[in-house]
């Protein structure tokens, strides 16, 4: 028996706009591009709907309807799902349809297609959290099977899933980690007992996700009927091949014209021609085979580039000073308790924003490989850190507007005595994080007494002097 | 392998890029075995030295001077005046040429030398030097390699172009066997200005000598101390180069940061006028005209500088970011510049963008992170732009050029 395990990853990012410098502490919005370039979120959400999402919909649920052993995982980050419903309700509709049929599982992830498991786990697990109830809403289910962000994996991603109650979780299938043997086996996580891992088939997969348009290809043009026999050909070395790949491989990456829809719309049919081969999904996948040996990875593995690490995230400077500035701001943003304020600090912890920065291509000249919105990694730095400090000035701003309604509080003769409005300088977002402590007792600012002189009542009086002092408030 | 090379003696110590790459491809040309012979306009600062710079390959270079009084970045009808003698009374005797009188007197002599000597290609460098190279090409019959370091409609800025200019380049570039242009933005000005056929034109990028500048002790440092940013501008103050944007820039920043001050290092035609937008705009708290800095003086100020902007409207190549990011300091370029093609380490906006080159200008300024890995990379990249790989270009166009002449 072999099984193919297919799992299609759905996001769209929320792009910042050119946020400039003068733009902070006025404007406020920064994913509300509204030109003609790619910065526009709801332009590309309905260009890729076009492209992709509503073709290739339509031929999967014809496929499911067709074939009743065709099964297939999907995985969708948060912020696309929010963008379908704002700007393309019918393309949500159609996954909802997919997901009804029972045959479409769908797997666990963070909400913000986040790399948050490496800076904070008390926020990844926030992320994953409100994934699980957004997915319970829209599709009625409960992910069982975990994938991360750019399928980002480490040993203790593992222990946390299994910890967590997840009976999967997916990686890479790793040549460095994998050793002699096949990725088409489970294995046991590195420190788990019962969670099983899933590892991509990377060659399969990227055939379709990379290689099936490309002319130079010596396999070009790839049929289905070829691409199944290399899929049978594992017969006898494996249980089941995990093919992962970003969704948008359908239309989008690879286009109509390179005849991918009618590969996929064939590829059932000639995966199953082989009286023992069928598909499963990922929790079937997990519950049929038994983990055949241990995978340990240390250090962080992912999907991308020859290097399968982060480097293409937080490799050079500029992405590391970005993304260190924004889990550093996690405790006070999450301190104001305001929902849009912490949302939006999240919508700026998706990966796409740090590698949209990256410089990698600059020394190998595989521009393409890297794309972006962007003209050049540094017009995105300057975009997302001018966005971020505008939040961080929001968040200083509700802490002080807070301390200082406080101070009214106490002041029993408010009327007579202005309470001076507490300018902050926009923060530098090379602030190391906020102290705890100082979370605990924040501190305002140092005001100056605006003259004239408040009324010669001695209440007053010590207010003023109280003004101009640091004052420290009780709690 | 022989060129008849028309050329710029380097370093014509104060005129830019121009000797730079005539050195630079020169050098490496002989490195790669090629003889050349370097014909050279007279002009007051040559003492004959160059010779001296290629003393190590003195076997493959042969330096020629002629008696035109030629220098580059002058309109046509400038004023060339030499002491040709002197009256009895010790008063000099002085003769005034234009530059264009000039340019067909190169040609001349160009003409006469292409008869003595023997060579298998023509290269001529910028315009004042093309007639000549027509003139060699019509003596002897040899392949005419014109290179374009610049066109009249970069130095116009616009299409109110020089009109002998014009015709020289057009006479040029109809004669020209092939066509080097140093980027792809010249290229495509010479393709929609002048009409010259696309597949007639090379593109070979300017190359940079990327050895270590010594850290010299820093300028402005009364500036420093008082916690100011320094933003430079380096280079001639010309409608070309884009100063009056950098200046109406400059005042956006000043808006939101007044701790920045702009040093102008440099001179030119539109000195005047950019002093005048200085006060209009009140910044003359916030500019500072350095005067046209040299050699040790501009590197001092390169090192002191948190940023180095080229503003240009229309920039063939565009050396000075990268003798900024040589001297550790970031540069913010025009997408109208030739350098953008090849320097990714470098903020770009379009020229006619204020709003976002102030932008650009007040964010580099507040995030350290990003300057410096704009030098570290940029540095990098710079060991990447070769004279050597320029040079292997043109040696190859060279090749492609006898092939068809002599079968």
């Amino acid at each position: 028996m072999l099984t193919v395990c297919p799992y299609f990853h759905v996001h769209q990012p929320y792009r910042v706009k050119r946020f400039r410098v003068f733009d902070i502490g006025t404007d406020g919005e920064y994913f509300n591009d509204e030109s003609e370039t790619d910065l526009n979120n709801r332009r590309i959400v309905e260009k890729v709907a076009e492209k992709s999402y509503r073709p290739t919909n339509r031929i999967l649920q014809q496929l499911l309807a067709d074939h009743p052993e065709f099964r297939f995982n999907l995985s969708f980050s948060g912020t696309v799902l929010d963008q379908f419903e704002a700007y393309a309700p019918d393309v949500l509709e159609s996954f909802q349809a997919l997901v009804a049929t029972g045959r479409v599982e769908i797997l666990a992830d963070t909400y913000h297609h986040s790399l948050a498991f490496f800076y904070s786990i008390p926020e990844f697990t926030r992320q994953v959290k409100q994934h699980e109830k957004r997915i319970k809403q829209l599709f009625g289910v409960k992910p069982r099977v975990f994938r991360n962000t750019e399928l980002s994996y480490r040993n203790d991603l593992a222990k946390w899933c299994e910890d967590n109650g997840y009976l999967g979780i997916m990686a890479e299938g790793w040549d460095k980690y994998l050793g002699w043997r096949s990725p088409n086996f489970l294995y046991r996580p590195a420190g788990c007992s019962r969670i099983k891992v899933l590892l991509k088939n990377y060659k399969l997969s990227d055939d379709i996700a990379f290689r099936f348009g490309n002319q130079g290809w010596a396999n070009y043009p790839l049929q289905a009927d070829t691409y199944a026999d290399w899929i049978h050909a594992h017969h006898g070395d494996g249980e089941t091949v995990n093919l992962f790949m970003d969704y948008e491989s359908f239309g989008e990456h690879q286009w109509e014209d390179t005849g991918i829809f009618e590969f996929l719309r064939a590829l059932p049919t000639m995966v199953l021609r082989h009286p023992d081969t069928s598909f499963k999904t990922a929790t079937e996948t997990v519950e049929s085979y038994d983990a055949k040996g241990e995978y340990d990875v240390p250090d962080v593995l992912t999907w991308a580039d020859t290097d399968r690490d982060l480097t293409a995230w937080v490799g050079n400077d500029i992405q590391r000073d970005a993304i260190a500035a924004t889990y550093g701001m996690e405790a006070s943003v999450m301190k104001t308790r305001k929902r849009d304020l912490i949302e939006t600090w999240r919508k700026l912890q998706t990966s796409d924003h740090f590698y949209y920065m990256c410089t990698k291509w600059s020394h190998d000249g595989d521009v393409h490989a890297y794309f972006s919105p962007y003209q050049s990694p540094y017009d995105a730095y300057i975009a997302f850190m001018n966005a971020l400090s505008d939040l961080q000035l929001r968040v200083q701003q509700h802490h002080d507007s807070k301390a200082r309604a406080l101070v009214e509080a106490l002041d029993d003769d408010a009327e007579t005595i202005p309470v001076p409005v507490v300018k902050s300088r926009p923060q530098m977002v090379q602030k190391p994080p906020v102290d705890p402590v100082e979370e605990v007792a924040p501190e305002v600012p140092e005001v100056v007494v605006p003259v004239p002189v408040p009324p010669p009542s001695i209440v007053a009086q010590v207010r003023a002097w109280l003004g101009s002092i640091k004052l420290r408030l009780p709690w | 392998m022989r060129v008849l090379t028309f050329g710029w003696e380097y370093p014509p110590s104060k005129n830019g890029g121009l000797g730079v790459a005539c050195y630079g491809l020169t050098r490496e040309l002989v490195a790669a075995g090629i003889e050349v012979i370097f014909v050279l306009p007279k002009s007051q600062e040559t003492k004959g030295n160059a010779r001296f710079l290629f003393a190590d390959q003195a076997r493959l270079v042969t330096i020629r001077h002629t008696e035109a009084w030629l220098r580059p970045y002058q309109q046509s009808d400038d004023l060339v005046e030499v002491i040709v003698g002197y009256r009895p009374d010790g008063t000099p005797i002085i003769k005034s040429r234009t530059i264009l009188e000039e340019v067909h007197r190169f040609a001349h002599q160009a003409s006469l030398i292409a008869k003595e000597e023997t060579f298998d290609v023509i290269h001529a460098h910028d315009w004042t030097s093309y007639l000549a190279g027509v003139a060699a090409k019509v003596a002897s019959g040899k392949p005419l390699v014109l290179h374009v370091h610049a066109t009249s409609y970069d130095q116009a800025a616009s299409d109110n172009v020089d009109p002998a200019v014009r015709q020289v380049e057009l006479e040029g570039f109809t004669a020209a066997d092939s066509i080097v242009t140093v980027s792809g933005f010249t290229r495509n000005i010479l393709i929609k200005k002048h009409g010259v056929p696309a597949d007639k034109i090379t593109v070979v990028h300017n190359g940079c000598d990327s050895e270590e500048p010594p850290r010299l002790s820093p300028a402005l440092e009364e500036l420093k101390r008082q916690g100011k940013k320094i933003v430079l501008y380096h280079g001639r103050i010309s409608i070309q180069k884009g100063v009056d944007h950098f200046i109406r820039a400059a005042r956006k920043v000043v808006d939101v940061d007044s701790s920045v001050v702009f040093v102008i290092s440099g001179w030119g035609d539109m000195t005047n006028q950019i002093i005048e937008q200085v006060g209009t705009l009140s910044l003359s708290q916030h500019v500072r005209f350095a005067g046209a800095l040299w050699d040790e003086e501009r590197d001092r100020m390169y090192q002191s500088a948190d940023l180095v902007v080229m503003p240009s409207v229309s920039e063939p190549f565009g050396l000075v970011p990268l003798e900024a990011i040589s001297h550790g300091t970031p540069a913010l370029i025009t997408k109208q510049s030739g350098v953008a093609e090849v320097l990714t380490h470098a903020l770009k906006v379009d020229f006619w963008d204020v709003d976002e080159m102030a932008n650009q200008i007040l964010s580099s300024l507040r995030y350290p992170v990003m300057r410096r890995q704009l030098v570290t990379e940029g540095q990098q990249q710079l060991k990447l732009l070769s004279w050597r790989e320029a040079a292997r270009k043109i040696h190859t166009l060279y090749q492609r050029l006898v092939q068809y002449v002599t079968p």
